[in-house]
């Protein structure tokens, strides 16, 4: 059995599960951040919510920490064996049909785990910009809670901030644009009905979440996002 | 036709092996890849030098034998041709022609263009037969195959394991050919006394010969002489997984 999840094809099914747990993760962090819109109030009162979850939310976080080492370690472990199995490259290689997406997974994964690391000292640590990171907001139940929407109005006002999550969430969208139908068939999932949908709603998924996730930057840029005076 | 042909050579399977220009005048459009290549030997013998080792049996498309990386795709530009069945005429006057040979640690060069592929013949031994009767054939007509399952087994069986999918893959993988051999045994009645024990026995012997993993590029099926399709190695991996949670 230790033989079976050494295996090249078990590897890869961990791959895709904890990849897929990721993706559960990247719909839900969107549909949170979002609220934006809604004004300080309901974006405040949201993060207010994740903090009043207590011990759920630490194991909720060390849930996601484990799958993404769990994806990270197997990633390392397979690229490595891939760059074993050709050990003289060629003098000239053409790819016939492969994306380049699909080409560039480790280097896409290893530019998102970068970005993860600097998004969670920039928003979750506020060692970026520490300046913005200790506004407080008092909600209509009188609470008084830290100020998520101006800390990312702030930060989303410095454009090479901006530059660095258009990078970034670019990248993790192109890990998608692959990874989303690669994930079927490694799963065993290929039959003609279907492939041309699951190739749609991969890249339209990734798509979305690019829109998604940009629509903040951009809407705080074009100043649709502004400053309010609840915020101090 | 005027060529520059830019081959790899190698002494032996130790030795430094680097790229060599030959000139070659005189082609005709209609010579095949390996003629043109036996132009050049006889033109090398002539001059009292080493020819340059290729692999050939067939030479109508049907033993896996020949090989090449032609201009940085297996076989050469033609899809769904191997190289021996490739024509001079699908090149231009005047061309420069880079040949190497197929390049994975599973596929050690043992001179020249030729490589070692016996690492196949190994994961062959490790499941590539079914369990027969023994006495008298029996009526092949008395077993009923949906004709769905006899076509897909029979296109899986048009593998003619050359290894040009190991050699387009980026990261030297053996997935499709494996998988084509699973699924030639697997979707026929005969095969399914080993089905699950045959897709562990093979994947294993796979991954043990250093071949790459598969991460869905896809370049193996575009390189295919036989365009064997990628949906062997979904059904593949779909059958080890099962084998591996619920036994053989
Ligand atoms: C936003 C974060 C991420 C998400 C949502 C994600 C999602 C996925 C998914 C769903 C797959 C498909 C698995 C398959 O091909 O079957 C995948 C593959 C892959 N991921 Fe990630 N991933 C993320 C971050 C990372 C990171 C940080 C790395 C680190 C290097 C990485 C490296 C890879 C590699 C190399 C593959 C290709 C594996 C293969 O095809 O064999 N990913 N990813
Ligand atoms: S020599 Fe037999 S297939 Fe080319």
């Amino acid at each position: 059995m230790l033989g079976f999840l050494r295996s090249t094809i078990l590897s890869k099914i961990v791959m895709t599960v904890s990849g897929a747990a990721i993706v559960g993760f990247l719909i839900a962090h969107l549909t949170g951040n979002l609220l934006i819109f809604g004004g300080p109030e309901k974006i405040n009162a949201y993060g207010q919510g994740l903090r009043d979850l207590g011990l759920l939310l630490l194991f909720l976080r060390i849930g996601l920490v484990v799958t993404f080492v769990l994806h990270i370690v197997t990633s390392i472990y397979l690229a490595d064996k891939n760059r074993t199995a050709r050990p003289v490259s060629y003098t000239k290689k053409k790819s016939i049909q492969s994306t380049i997406a699909s080409r560039t997974m480790f280097f896409s994964g290893l530019t998102i785990l970068t970005f993860v690391v600097y998004h969670l000292l920039h928003f979750t640590y506020g060692i970026v910009q520490p300046e913005f990171y200790h506004g407080e907001y008092i909600l209509h139940d009188g609470r008084t809670v830290p100020d998520i929407y101006s800390m990312m109005i702030h930060g989303f006002q410095n454009p090479f901030i901006v530059i660095t999550y258009l990078l970034a969430v670019t990248f993790v969208c192109l890990h998608l644009s692959h990874a989303i139908g690669s994930a079927f068939q490694t799963l065993g999932i290929n039959h003609t009905k279907y492939n041309g949908i699951i190739k749609k709603a991969g890249m339209g998924l990734a798509t979305i979440l690019w829109l998604g996730y940009m629509s903040i930057p951009f809407g705080i840029m074009a100043g649709v996002l502004k400053l309010t005076n609840g915020g101090h | 036709m005027k060529l520059v042909l830019k081959i790899w050579r190698q002494q032996n399977g130790n030795s430094e092996g680097k790229i060599v220009d030959y000139m070659l005048d005189d082609v005709s459009p209609d010579m095949s890849f390996l003629e043109m290549l036996d132009v050049l030997n006889e033109k090398l013998i002539a001059k009292n030098e080493e020819p340059v080792a290729f692999d050939h049996d067939c030479r109508e498309g049907i033993c896996g034998a020949c090989s090449l990386i032609i201009n940085g795709v297996p076989h050469g530009p033609e899809k769904a041709t191997t190289t021996c069945q490739l024509h001079m005429r699908k090149f231009n006057d005047g061309e420069e022609i880079v040949i190497e040979p197929w390049r994975a640690s599973a596929f050690p060069v043992i001179k020249d263009l030729v490589v070692d592929r016996s690492s196949f013949d190994r994961i062959i031994q490790k499941g590539g037969f079914i369990t027969a009767n023994t006495g008298n054939a029996q009526d092949g007509n008395t077993l009923p195959i949906s004709k769905i399952d006899a076509d897909a087994s029979m296109d899986a069986a048009a593998c003619i394991g050359c290894g040009a999918c190991v050699a387009a893959c980026k990261n030297g993988s053996a997935s499709l050919f494996v998988a084509a051999k699973l699924s030639h045994l697997g979707l026929l009645p005969q095969g399914q006394p080993e089905r699950g024990s045959r897709v562990l026995a093979m994947v294993m012997q796979m991954d043990e010969e250093g071949f790459g993993s598969c991460t869905n590029t896809y370049d193996c099926e575009a390189a295919c002489p036989k365009e064997i399709s990628v949906k062997n190695i979904a059904r593949m991996n779909r059958d080890f997984f099962k084998a591996s949670l619920f036994g053989v």
